[in-house]
């Protein structure tokens, strides 16, 4: 859903920057972004005397985006998280923490205020608790309407509640049936920013490994998320 | 025997991990399920109930807050902390992340 969004924002005319927070792929995947073997991000980082790693000297946000960030279709670009590799994440941790100290300081470039930042953490409220997304100003929980999706969803949106005010919504995805989308808007006692039907173009999208919105941009969930967008437009994007 | 499951986010690790138990438990094993995840929701796939799953106290959170010794043996957490599933099964829930905490 995140790439997919973030393709429709840009090709309604928004500056975005894709943040892929997930140390398994995905992302890049879902824009249809062709990525190096190594993290680009990893030439941002050094280990100081310290023996810890942190942003080399001269790195700071808006540098990253221009030196490290991978172009994706519509002009999208994708700035990631080092991904985990055969043995593990040891030989991308430069990457990760290069990401992460970058994160807090998304805002602080006046070349950046008017992007739309569009941020995928990776599952679970793990990335929420340890605040890798301080930039967001509107959180989607994705839902699907299972116990276990709706809970969890719960229980982020209860972690990211605490540390700063931050507007939250409701997206329900895979949603077969009226019944499944209802259950899900009756649970959080609020109305879905969009429904995003279940949809077999999408799989099928997934299996052949190309973006939903060039595989099957005239399905019904890529039609849902052009209306998520036009849910988010009035109050997240610039002017 | 001793089994994990193990997979990407959403394939389905915890509605197998609850469903193999329940039937070896069936089947006459003794079976302890340890659901590992941060984010539990291994009670549910067993049977415990949602909102009962998501009650549950963890080992970390209850040690954390307990006011007693840290229990000595692998018998006293799984006597202390687990709870009856059907079938027999005894669940323990490892840890859970449930708050704000950056550091």
């Amino acid at each position: 859903m995140a790439g997919t969004l973030a393709r429709v924002l840009a090709r309604r005319g928004h500056r975005v920057l894709a943040l892929d927070s997930d140390t398994l792929p995905g992302l890049a995947l879902s824009l249809g972004a062709v990525v190096p073997d190594e993290p680009p991000l990893l030439a941002a980082a050094e280990k100081g005397e310290d023996g810890r790693w942190r942003l080399r000297k001269g790195i700071g946000p808006m540098r990253a985006v221009r030196r490290y960030a991978i172009e994706a279709p519509d002009g999208v670009l994708l700035l990631q998280s080092g991904k985990h590799t055969d043995t593990g994440l040891a030989p991308v941790m430069g990457a990760v923490n290069a990401f992460y100290r970058l994160l807090p300081r998304l805002k602080e470039p006046a070349g950046l205020r008017d992007w739309t930042i569009v941020g995928d953490l990776s599952a679970g409220p793990r990335q929420t608790a340890y605040d890798w997304a301080p930039y967001a100003e509107h959180i989607l929980l994705v839902v699907e309407p299972t116990w276990q999706s709706m809970l969890t969803a719960r229980r982020i949106a209860r972690i990211a509640a605490s540390p700063r005010p931050v507007k939250m919504s409701v997206v329900v995805n895979k949603a077969t049936d009226e019944a499944g989308a209802r259950r899900v808007q009756d649970f959080f006692g609020e109305a879905a920013l969009a429904v995003i039907p279940a949809d077999e173009a999408l799989r099928e999208a997934e299996r052949s490994g190309a973006a939903p919105i060039d595989a099957a941009p005239d399905g019904p969930a890529v039609a849902a998320i052009e209306g998520l967008a036009d849910a988010l437009e009035p109050s997240s994007l610039p002017a | 025997m001793k089994i994990v499951v193990a997979g990407k986010g959403g394939v389905g690790k915890t509605t197998v991990a609850g469903t193999v138990s329940r039937a070896l438990a069936r089947n006459g094993h003794r079976v302890l399920a340890l659901d590992a995840d941060a984010n539990p929701m291994l009670g549910i796939s067993l049977g415990v109930g949602p909102e009962d799953t998501d009650a549950l106290v963890a080992v970390r959170q209850g040690l954390e807050t307990g006011d007693s010794e840290h229990e000595p043996t692998i018998e006293g957490f799984v006597e202390r902390f687990g709870t009856d599933a059907p079938d027999g099964v005894r669940l323990v829930v490892a840890s859970r992340i449930d708050q704000f905490d950056p550091g």
